[in-house]
């Protein structure tokens, strides 16, 4: 799928969807919408989840779901605000996310909920609770 | 009843520790469990503490078999972020980079592979021609290894003309074995017999779990970031993406050894193609508020870099996201339904890195549930 027929897509389930380079589409959804606008592309058959970015961004967390659709790539986000870190798991959508999951919650503290299985992954047993590497506040 | 059989995490001939946690019913698997997490550098954090220029450098250190790939993927990002075009020249120096590295790689892989079935014969061709890759690697980037000929805006080096001559008899050294290995790989008896309908990853789940690379690509999945999302001068010279149908460790033998002879193929083109001219724009010092995503195809898939940067020398957040990590998923599948002794051979068989030794794992007979004791516990049991 060219990065047009993705744009038309994704048009009706996310906002500011601009098309960079000729082949990557940058989109913003929320949080009513992303699930709903993940399963439509997997029922476009696109099928391949490159991975879950996750980006500290001050007030709010960056999701980011980067989609491989043949010709282009989508990476579509969802901000949510740090007093709320909760998404819902996208597992049953494309099994593949299993692990960019699991790293998304250790990492950032973003509770996923409904994970199959919602261990640390790459943190030691001994890391402590509640605290997160790549959140801003870690680096002081 | 069940067994538990810990593999990992160290293991001295491969480079990444990984843990597995093998359920066992006599001889045949029934369940697979993954621990990562021993080798975590934090270059993620470190990259987005260090300037571009410096950040180069660590992306080369993130996979030693993989640096030209992994500054190639880094400078693809960084470079959409600050606007910068890179001149002609250097876009056909990068694909030389990258398919001599994909090269070295594979047959490093083969060799391991033939190590992991007791073919030490086999092992030893192999990685016996691998040292001419990384002589040309020498040759034209001045490293065997840490040849990573990409620089930000450009190529680090220049292709001097008087080296070329060398390389293109190298190369037809190299066609004219990995033919002959590929022929040996699907004739002979103790290879067939240790690799067909071993570790079979069946289509769906190969898409299912997002595999990625050689991986997919022997189990019927057409991906290849190179084909499609074209980057260096990949758009302007044709070539093949080598996809198998069967999905078992032959599948992805014969896949990674026919990618070889593709690679030898594109380098001629690139070399014949390549135009003169300079090889480097500057890079800015400071690049503005943006974000930008760059991905090429590593010898082991697709490989994703991921920049934001906030208008200072420093990017604000790197997300690297590397083919091995796409492929674990993929490991229990493979595995499931096989046998002890097939393990080594099938998780090899994604190119990963896997290792033999463990720490302690307790496994409870009365409930055949299994616990991972720790150092400061097993301390605490001395005493």
């Amino acid at each position: 799928m060219n990065a047009n027929e993705v744009a038309q897509l994704i048009k009706r389930y996310a906002d500011d969807v601009k098309i960079v380079g000729a082949r990557q589409v940058f989109a913003v959804t929320d949080k009513e919408r992303y699930i709903e606008a993940l399963t439509a592309l997997r029922d476009n058959d696109l099928k391949h989840l490159t991975t879950i970015t996750g980006v500290d961004r001050g007030e709010n967390i960056d999701v980011i779901y980067h989609i491989h659709c043949g010709e282009s790539l989508l990476n579509l986000k969802l901000s949510i605000p740090k007093t709320l870190l909760e998404i819902e798991t996208v597992t049953d959508i494309f099994p593949g996310a299993t692990l960019y999951e699991r790293e998304l919650m250790e990492m950032l503290g973003v509770q996923v909920k409904g994970h199959p299985d919602p261990r640390r992954l790459f943190l030691p047993d001994d890391w402590p609770a509640g605290k997160f590497p790549l959140r801003k506040e870690a680096k002081k | 009843m069940t067994f538990i059989v810990p593999i990992g995490p160290q293991h001295p001939a491969l480079e990444e520790p990984a843990h597995f946690r093998i359920e066992v019913k006599g001889e045949e698997i029934v369940g697979v469990d993954l621990r990562l997490g021993y080798n975590h550098k934090g270059i993620e954090q470190a990259l987005s503490d260090r300037s571009y220029a410096h950040g180069l450098y660590l992306s080369a250190r993130v996979c030693g078999i993989c640096n030209s790939t992994h500054s190639l993927a880094f400078t693809r990002a960084v470079e959409s972020v600050a606007g910068i075009e890179c001149p002609d020249r250097a876009r056909y120096i990068r694909v030389i980079d990258a398919e001599l590295e994909r090269i070295h790689s594979h047959l490093l892989w083969a060799g391991v592979a033939a190590h992991e079935i007791g073919f030490t014969t086999l092992f030893m061709l192999f990685w016996r021609d691998r040292e001419l890759s990384l002589d040309m690697r020498e040759l034209l980037f001045g490293q065997r290894i840490y040849a990573s000929g990409t620089y930000l805006g450009g190529a680090r080096v220049d292709i001097k003309e008087k080296d070329i001559p060398q390389l293109i008899r190298t190369l037809d050294k190299l066609e004219k074995s990995v033919k002959h290995y590929i022929d040996v790989c699907t004739s002979d008896r103790t290879i067939i017999a240790r690799c067909s309908g071993v570790g079979i990853l069946k289509k769906k789940d190969a898409l299912e779990l997002c595999a990625v690379g050689p991986t997919a690509r022997a189990s019927g999945v057409d991906l290849d970031i190179r084909r499609d999302d074209p980057y260096a001068a990949y758009g302007e010279i044709p070539f093949d993406v080598i996809v198998e149908q069967d999905g078992d460790v032959l599948a992805k033998v014969v896949v990674r050894l026919r990618e070889i002879l593709e690679s030898i193929e594109i380098i001629r083109q690139a070399i014949d193609a390549m135009p003169k001219g300079a090889i480097r724009a500057k890079f800015p010092e400071n690049v503005p508020e943006n974000e930008a995503v760059g991905r090429t195809e590593a010898p082991r898939g697709e490989l994703m870099y991921y920049v934001r940067s906030n208008g200072t020398n420093k990017p604000e957040r790197v997300r690297i996201r590397t083919p091995s990590y796409a492929n674990w998923p993929s490991a229990k599948p493979m595995l499931v339904g096989g046998t002890i002794a097939d393990i080594p051979i099938v998780v090899a068989s994604i190119d990963p890195c896997f290792s033999c030794t463990d720490r302690v794992t307790i496994i409870d007979t009365e409930t055949g549930k299994s616990r991972i004791v720790t150092k400061e516990e097993l301390r605490r049991l001395r005493k």
